[in-house]
């Protein structure tokens, strides 16, 4: 800001010495009106006498100013519909490329590419190009960020933002003229009109030499985690990652199954102390717990249900309910051993065998007595793992039920059918010729 | 030359005169029109049969004949309610929002939200009819139902009753459902003669404390109208399929009823114009900011419409998916084709330039496509669960409820009936409107109207 503190001249007072003595060029004139009202009148005539590098300056939107300028609508809404369109392309082609082309992924048989689930990672990236482009073509539309104009030489121009209604307009108009324009804008009703000038020092107009160095130091900043980023992918270290919270990650306590040196045998876990039981862990009923029949020759797997279990079609249901939340994944709702594991590892050329628990011709489970089933459950066999974590005692012997009534049905033959319920279940007969 | 505020043009014609009893005379010729083509048609169809093969046995196993018409009518009546409600919405929101531009269009939509009282009287039909034991309309009104709540029903009662529907029988009840009728009854009416009451009596004294007074008023208001409208629609239209959880069912109601509501008002306030009445206060600025909201809120519609169905079709579990099931397979997924196009996609579309709100034929070409489309959403709620009892009157899965069954035996089995009930019912609203279209149709002594008469959107 300069000490241009003179009172407003009129056109052929320029040439004041005091005036012009740290000015250049002529830039414009500013003419400053007291009211919204008479600034929209002023910006009316000035348009009418056929002026187009003219702009008003107000502390608030003045309503009106736009079609008393002549200006016309903002293209900015077009703009954003295609960034908006742009970004719902964009979002769904990301998606697509993403999990239906460059990687496909089977998960859980469900399908690569489906709208529903994509639309809203579209909607986000719909949102998200329409606000970037309604803010910087907000920004690029009003020539901003503009760090520095002639009028900012103005004293009259300080006032912008608190109560001046200003009117400019630049001297490289084709109609500007040196004293009938300042004219103009007195007869429009302006209290005061002053011609602005450029600063004589080029320098003074350009950018400040640490705004360009700062801009250049960012970015090289901002490019760091790409650069490391992109070496990490062409690169292997041996090294272990950082630590940036040690304490955090090497915390002074014991976890389970670490060495220690308290300890003759340099275990950190103790085990059951000799001789005692952990409180609810007796489980001395051999048959619900163990599937073992004591009574009958010595331990040998028991071919009955446990008498805490009343066998009945609740317990049925409560077995099918069970076998097919940890059973079935691998041996079928069928019990065939067909179930979805295997499908999908044969799908993709491993092999991944589970028992058919219902096959006559190969009956290794329907031979295997009520206690043994219920032994495999818990424990596990060959490959199969022992579900006695997951699963709880009672339910263990409800889904050996249902296994029973699964190799039951699986090899029914009509007889074993109520004969009310039987028809529309026979093969039609061979036509007799 | 714009100014911030305008007054009263001297020539204005704002009273409304003869108006309102033209309106009803209009309105209870459509009614008694429709609803009696509706009830003679229906007294003189042929009950619908079973669809579900091996079931069908023309002496028994037939659906009731005031079934579809019921239906139909709490289709309609949904429909006329959810106007007022969508109307009601902006006198509430101007309130609390110290609104500005609304104050020119603010007395309509005050008259137009006072049609609640006759709304709830046209309902009756269908709350007598279920308080009489009538079971083809709500499944949980079943007389049977009642008996599983004896604590000794049992297995027995899961027979009848789908287990999650046992649970919310307290709730689903024909007294305790009537007793929620008429609280909804007395806070909407009660809202509404209030907003109006207080408004119409700043016509007359300019007592700028009646406006504070109104503010005021509307939060604790704003409140009582969310929750009534939720429960409503909970109660009203969502029960048709009583096994079905959506939480978010009474607010995409909602969006779609504040659709509606917007534009039934820019057909009042331009109908209200054409008998040369408020030509000088009310522009196309007050009808672009009736079709932005008409515009929010047919994405607001979408955007809820499309939370419910993400969360339950994403998760997949049957008592949430079998409801879409009904209307994503068979028939029915043609309407729905219909909705999405029709409801959503044209009308963002083409709504969301300036110019289309602006231009008043084509507002008003948007808005008369936008009603017809709420009325088909209200269809395409509730007549898939008319359809579930026609296709399985009688049949085995009959026990298992609403929401159970093949879809290969729905259809969307168009009636004449559906249309004239509905507008039967738009008459019975006009009725309501025009009840109210008296004295005065702006609030001219609000201290607000001189900024509404100058308002401009820039």
């Amino acid at each position: 800001m300069t000490d241009h503190t003179h009172d407003p001249v009129g056109p052929g007072h320029d040439d004041d010495g005091h005036a012009i003595r740290h000015d250049g060029r002529l830039y414009g004139v500013l003419a400053e009106y007291d009211t919204p009202g008479e600034l929209i009148e002023a910006a009316r005539k000035v348009r009418d006498a056929g002026f187009t590098e003219f702009d008003c300056y107000s502390p608030f939107p003045v309503h009106g100013i736009d079609e008393a300028m002549g200006i016309k609508r903002t293209i900015l809404p077009v703009l954003i519909f295609g960034g908006g369109f742009a970004g719902t392309c964009g979002g769904l082609l990301l998606q697509w490329w993403c999990n239906a082309y460059s990687w496909p992924w089977n998960i859980s048989g469900k399908p690569t590419w489906s709208i529903p689930a994509n639309i809203p990672i579209a909607f986000e990236t719909t949102i998200l190009l329409a606000v970037f482009t309604s803010f910087f073509g907000m920004w690029i539309l009003n020539k901003l960020p503009q760090v520095w104009h002639p009028f900012f030489r103005n004293e009259r121009f300080n006032h912008v933002t608190d109560d001046a209604f200003l009117l400019g307009i630049e001297a490289r108009d084709r109609r500007f003229d040196a004293e009938a324009t300042p004219k103009l804008l007195t007869d429009a009703g302006a209290i005061g009109v002053e011609n602005v000038y450029l600063d004589p020092d080029p320098a003074s107009r350009q950018m400040p030499k640490w705004i360009a160095a700062f801009i250049v130091a960012s970015t090289a900043f901002a490019l760091i985690p790409f650069a490391i980023a992109a070496k990490a992918r062409t690169s292997h270290s041996a090294e272990p990652h950082m630590h940036i919270f040690p304490d955090m990650d090497f915390q002074p306590k014991y976890k389970s199954d670490q060495a220690m040196d308290l300890f003759a045998d340099g275990r950190e876990n103790r085990g059951e102390l000799a001789g005692t039981i952990a409180r609810g862990s007796l489980n001395a009923d051999d048959l619900f717990y163990r599937g073992l029949d004591r009574s009958d020759s010595g331990g040998a797997w028991t071919t009955k249900f446990p008498a805490q279990l009343d066998v009945n079609e609740q317990l049925v249901k409560r077995g099918k309910n069970r076998y097919e939340i940890y059973c079935a994944p691998c041996h079928g709702f069928d019990g065939r051993g067909a179930g979805a594991i295997p499908q999908r590892v044969a799908a993709t050329g491993g092999v991944w065998l589970a028992r058919n628990l219902v096959d006559a011709s190969n009956p290794v489970a329907i031979h295997m007595p009520n206690g043994q089933l219920f032994n495999t459950i818990s424990n596990g066999y060959n490959t199969m793992m022992g579900y006695a974590a997951q699963i709880p005692h009672a339910d263990r012997w409800a889904i050996v039920l249902y296994v029973r009534a699964l190799q039951r049905s699986q090899n029914a033959s009509l007889e074993d059918v109520p004969p009310d319920h039987r028809s529309g279940m026979q093969m039609p007969e061979a036509p007799t010729p | 030359m714009s100014a911030l505020q305008k007054s009263l043009h001297s020539d204005e014609k704002y009273k409304a005169g003869k108006l309102g009893q033209a309106l009803q005379k209009i309105g209870v010729g459509i009614a008694v029109v429709c609803l009696g083509f509706s009830l003679v048609y229906t007294l003189l169809s042929d009950p619908e049969p079973a669809r579900v093969a091996g079931h069908f046995d023309p002496a028994t196993n037939v659906g009731d004949r005031w079934s579809r018409f019921l239906h139909a009518y709490v289709i309609g009546w949904s429909y006329i309610f959810s106007i007022c409600v969508g109307v009601f919405f902006l006198v509430l929101l101007h309130h609390l929002s110290r609104g500005r531009w609304a104050t020119a269009v603010r007395r309509i939509a005050e008259a137009m939200s006072m049609a609640f009282p006759i709304v709830f009287a046209s309902g009756l039909v269908f709350v007598i009819a279920l308080l009489a034991g009538y079971k083809d309309l709500y499944y949980w009104a079943h007389p049977d139902a009642a008996l599983c709540l004896e604590p000794a029903a049992g297995a027995a009662c899961h027979e009848f009753l789908h287990p999650t529907l046992v649970h919310k029988l307290g709730w689903l009840s024909p007294g305790f459902f009537a007793v929620r009728y008429v609280i909804y009854a007395v806070a909407y009416t009660g809202m509404a003669a209030y907003f109006i009451k207080k408004s119409r009596e700043q016509d007359e004294s300019g007592d700028p404390q009646l406006s504070e007074k109104l503010r005021i008023a509307s939060a604790p208001a704003m409140i009582v109208y969310s929750l009534v409208t939720c429960f409503a629609a909970f109660d009203i239209l969502m029960s048709l399929a009583p096994q079905w959880y959506s939480t978010i069912y009474g607010v995409n109601f909602w969006g779609s009823a504040c659709v509606g509501g917007f534009a039934a008002l820019a057909l009042m306030v331009l109908g209200i114009q054409r008998t040369g009445r408020l030509t000088h206060s009310i522009n196309p600025e007050h009808y672009h900011d009736i079709g932005k909201w008409m515009f929010a809120f047919t994405f607001f519609w979408a955007y809820t419409a499309f939370s419910q169905f993400m969360l339950q079709w994403y998760g997949n579990l049957p008592e949430e998916t079998v409801w879409y099931k009904y209307r994503l397979f068979g028939e029915w997924q043609w309407v729905s084709i219909a909705m999405l196009v029709g409801f959503f996609a044209f009308p963002f579309v083409f709504l969301m330039s300036r110019w289309t709100k602006r231009i008043v034929p084509s507002l008003v070409f948007f808005a008369v496509w936008q009603l017809v489309f709420h009325w088909l959403d209200l269809y395409w709620n509730a007549m898939p669960s008319y359809d579930w009892h026609v296709a399985h009157h009688g049949a085995a899965t009959m026990v298992a409820g609403p929401l159970s069954g093949s879809t290969a035996y729905h259809h969307v089995g168009f009636s004449p009936v559906d249309i004239s009930v509905w507008f039967g019912l738009i008459g019975v609203l006009l009725v309501g409107f025009g009840r109210n279209l008296k004295g005065n149709l702006i609030p001219v002594k609000d201290p607000t109207l001189g900024l509404s008469l100058a308002h401009e959107n820039l």
